[in-house]
C-alpha cells in the first residue's frame, strides 16, 4: 500500500496544545498537510483536541447552510436590532479574539461574560487584587518542595499537571524528584486518581466542610488544638500544618472542588495569610479553558472587572459589573434578548433549566465544532481550531503569555477564519 | 402478577457531586453526539450498598431525579469503588447531570454543580435519556 506523503515535525518545531490551560509547549505532530494525523507527548484530551472534532460546524442561518458571509451579516443584523445582547465564552479564543470581543461588546452595549462567572472567577479576582500571593509553573518545577491539590483532580482535569510542572520533575532545585525532594498533598471529599499518588498524604473531608477544615488548619498553624464538627484525627490536621509550616517553597492549586464549597474566598485568603506568616506560600487555580485566564485578564486591564460586565452602547467608559450580569443570572431574570456564543456550549455546561432561555432568543455560535448550543442557533459561524489553524497567543493557568503558530497551512482554508477575524467582520458590518 | 408489582420502587435520597473524567472529556473532543461520549456521561456513581437498597445491579438504569422534580434523566449506574459514601454519588460533568442543577444560585450566578438534592430509582429496562432529549 502506498504511503501517504506526510510533513512530520519533530524536535526543532515544538508546538503548544490549547486543550487546556496548561498550555502545554512540547507537543510534536504528524500532519498530512489538512490535518493532523498523530500527537505525541500530549494527553488523551490534547490529542482529541489537535486532531480535531468529528462533526465540523458549518456556515448556517436558519438551519440552513449558507456562505460565511452571509452568516457574518445575519449575525451583525441580530445584534444591530438586539436592545441588550449577550457575548458569552472565548475561553477557547486566543488574545486578540478576547480584546475584538471586548470591543464588540461596547460597540452593541453588551452584557459581557465568560465561565470564569461559574468556575474560577473568585480565586483569579483575589489573585488580579494582591490578595493573595501566585507564582508560576515553572517556579514550582524549579523549587516547590510541597504540593497541595484541594478540591482537584488534576490526573483527570490537567493530566500532564503532574508530570510537567508539579510533582515529578526534577527542578533546579528540586535535583531529586519527588522520591526525597517533594511531598504531594491532597484535600478532598473523595479518593480520586489524583489523591491515590498523594498516599498517606489524602486528606478526606465531608462535602462542603472546607471553610471548617481551613480554620482547624489555621488553628493548627497558630499553634492551637484543631477542632473540627466531623470526624477527623486532630493529629492528622496538626501532621499536615507541620509540612505546610516546614515547606520551602509551598504551593496549593485550587479546584472547584474547594471553590465551589466555598460562599466566597475569605477563608482562602485568611489561609494564605497565615501560611505566609509561618511558611513561604503560592496558590495556582486550576483553570480549564485554555485562554480563560487571558479574558479575564484582558478584561481586567480594560475595566478592573474580570467577568460579569455590561457597557453603555456607544460609551465606552460606562461599564456596569456585578452578579446581575452573570450569564447565570442574565439568563435566570431574561434581561438579555440575544446571545453571541464564542467557543463554548452553554447548552451542555449551564444548569438545563438555566440555559432554556437561549431557546427563547437569537443566538449566534462561533465555534470550530458543531455542540448542543449551535444545534439550535440561528446563526453558526465556522471558526479555526486554536493553535492549529490559527495562531496567537494566550495566558497560562498561572498568568504566563504563550504564544504559537497555526500547524496546518491556512491559505487554503478561507471557510475557518479565527474567532478574532469573525469578530472584526461582525463589527464591520455593524 | 406479584404483590410486588404495587410497591412503588425504593427511591434512595443522594447529594451527587459532579466531576471530570479524562475519557469523557477527550471522546467529548471528538464530537458531543456520540454513543461513546452518551456511554461516558450518562452515568451516576453510587455507594456499593445504596445500589443495593435500589434493588437494582451496577450497569441497570435508574431515575434521578432532582428535588424540585423539574429534571429528571435515566442514566446507568455504576459503583464508585471509593470506601463507604451512603447518601452521595458522583456524575461526570453532562448534560445529564445538569439536568439536574438547580437554576436559583440565589443570586450569586454560580449553579450548585457539585451539590446536587435528587432521588434516584429503579428504572430497570427503560432507556437511557437521549442527546436528543435535551
Amino acid at each position: 500500500m502506498k504511503r501517504q506523503s506526510m510533513v512530520i515535525l519533530l524536535n526543532e518545531n515544538y508546538h503548544v496544545c490549547t486543550g487546556c490551560a496548561l498550555l502545554c509547549d512540547d507537543i510534536e505532530v504528524i500532519t498530512d498537510g489538512k490535518k493532523i494525523t498523530e500527537v505525541k507527548t500530549a494527553c488523551r484530551k490534547g490529542v482529541s483536541r489537535m486532531k480535531g472534532c468529528n462533526e465540523p460546524m458549518s456556515p448556517t442561518v436558519d438551519g440552513q447552510q449558507v456562505d460565511i458571509d452571509v452568516a457574518i451579516s445575519a449575525a451583525a443584523n441580530i445584534l444591530k436590532n438586539s436592545k441588550s445582547p449577550l457575548i458569552f465564552g472565548l475561553g477557547n479564543s486566543t488574545d486578540g479574539a478576547q480584546k475584538k470581543a471586548i470591543e464588540l461588546a461596547k460597540q452593541v452595549g453588551a452584557v459581557l461574560d465568560d465561565t470564569s462567572s461559574f468556575c474560577q472567577g473568585p480565586t483569579l479576582e483575589a489573585i488580579f487584587n494582591d490578595r493573595i500571593k501566585s507564582c508560576t509553573l515553572d517556579d514550582v518545577r524549579n523549587k516547590a518542595d510541597v504540593i497541595v491539590y484541594w478540591g482537584a483532580d488534576p490526573s483527570n482535569s490537567h493530566p500532564r499537571h503532574l508530570s510537567k510542572f508539579s510533582y515529578f520533575p526534577r527542578g533546579q532545585e528540586r535535583q531529586r524528584g519527588w522520591e526525597e525532594d517533594r511531598t504531594m498533598i491532597t484535600i478532598d471529599i473523595r479518593k480520586s486518581h489524583t489523591a491515590k499518588i498523594s498516599g498517606d498524604k489524602f486528606y478526606q473531608i465531608p462535602l462542603q466542610m472546607d471553610a471548617e477544615f481551613i480554620d482547624a488548619l489555621i488553628d493548627a498553624l497558630s499553634g492551637k488544638v484543631p477542632k473540627v464538627s466531623f470526624e477527623f484525627d486532630p493529629k492528622r490536621i496538626l501532621e499536615l500544618a507541620n509540612i505546610l509550616k516546614k515547606a520551602k517553597f509551598g504551593t496549593i492549586f485550587v479546584g472547584l472542588g474547594l471553590v465551589y464549597s466555598l460562599a466566597d474566598m475569605e477563608p482562602v485568603v485568611r489561609l494564605m495569610d497565615k501560611l505566609n506568616e509561618v511558611s513561604n506560600f503560592h496558590l495556582i487555580p486550576m483553570v480549564g479553558h485554555y485562554n480563560m485566564r487571558g479574558f479575564n485578564q484582558n478584561l481586567f486591564n480594560e475595566t478592573g472587572y474580570l467577568n460579569r460586565v455590561k457597557f453603555e452602547k456607544g460609551n465606552s467608559t460606562d461599564v456596569q459589573h456585578g452578579a446581575e450580569f452573570s450569564i447565570v443570572e442574565s439568563l435566570n431574570n431574561k434581561t438579555v434578548d440575544a446571545a453571541l456564543i464564542i467557543g463554548t456550549d452553554p447548552l451542555s455546561s449551564l444548569p438545563r433549566s438555566v440555559a432554556e432561555h437561549l431557546l427563547d432568543i437569537p443566538v449566534i455560535t462561533i465555534d470550530p465544532c458543531e455542540t448542543f448550543t449551535s444545534r439550535k442557533a440561528k446563526v453558526t459561524i465556522p471558526s479555526a481550531l486554536s493553535g492549529v489553524e490559527c495562531g496567537g497567543s494566550a495566558v497560562r493557568m498561572d498568568g504566563e503569555e504563550v504564544k504559537f503558530e497555526p500547524i496546518i497551512d491556512v491559505k487554503d482554508q478561507t471557510i475557518r477564519p479565527s474567532d478574532e477575524e469573525i469578530l472584526a467582520r461582525i463589527m464591520e458590518a455593524l | 402478577m406479584g404483590f410486588g408489582q404495587f410497591l412503588a420502587a425504593p427511591e434512595h435520597k443522594v447529594t451527587i457531586v459532579t466531576y471530570r473524567d479524562i475519557f469523557q472529556s477527550a471522546v467529548m473532543e471528538e464530537g458531543r453526539f456520540s454513543e461513546e461520549y452518551l456511554k461516558l456521561s450518562a452515568v451516576i456513581k453510587m455507594d456499593a450498598a445504596d445500589i443495593k437498597k435500589l434493588d437494582v445491579k451496577v450497569g441497570d438504569t435508574v431515575l434521578v431525579k432532582n428535588k424540585d422534580n423539574n429534571g429528571k434523566v435515566i442514566v446507568r449506574v455504576e459503583s464508585s469503588g471509593y470506601d463507604s459514601h451512603s447518601g452521595i454519588a458522583y456524575m461526570p460533568n453532562s448534560p445529564w447531570s445538569n439536568a439536574l442543577v438547580d437554576a436559583d444560585t440565589g443570586g450569586s450566578g454560580v449553579p450548585r454543580y457539585k451539590n446536587i438534592e435528587a432521588m434516584v430509582s429503579s428504572a430497570k429496562g427503560e432507556s437511557i435519556t437521549g442527546i436528543d432529549d435535551f
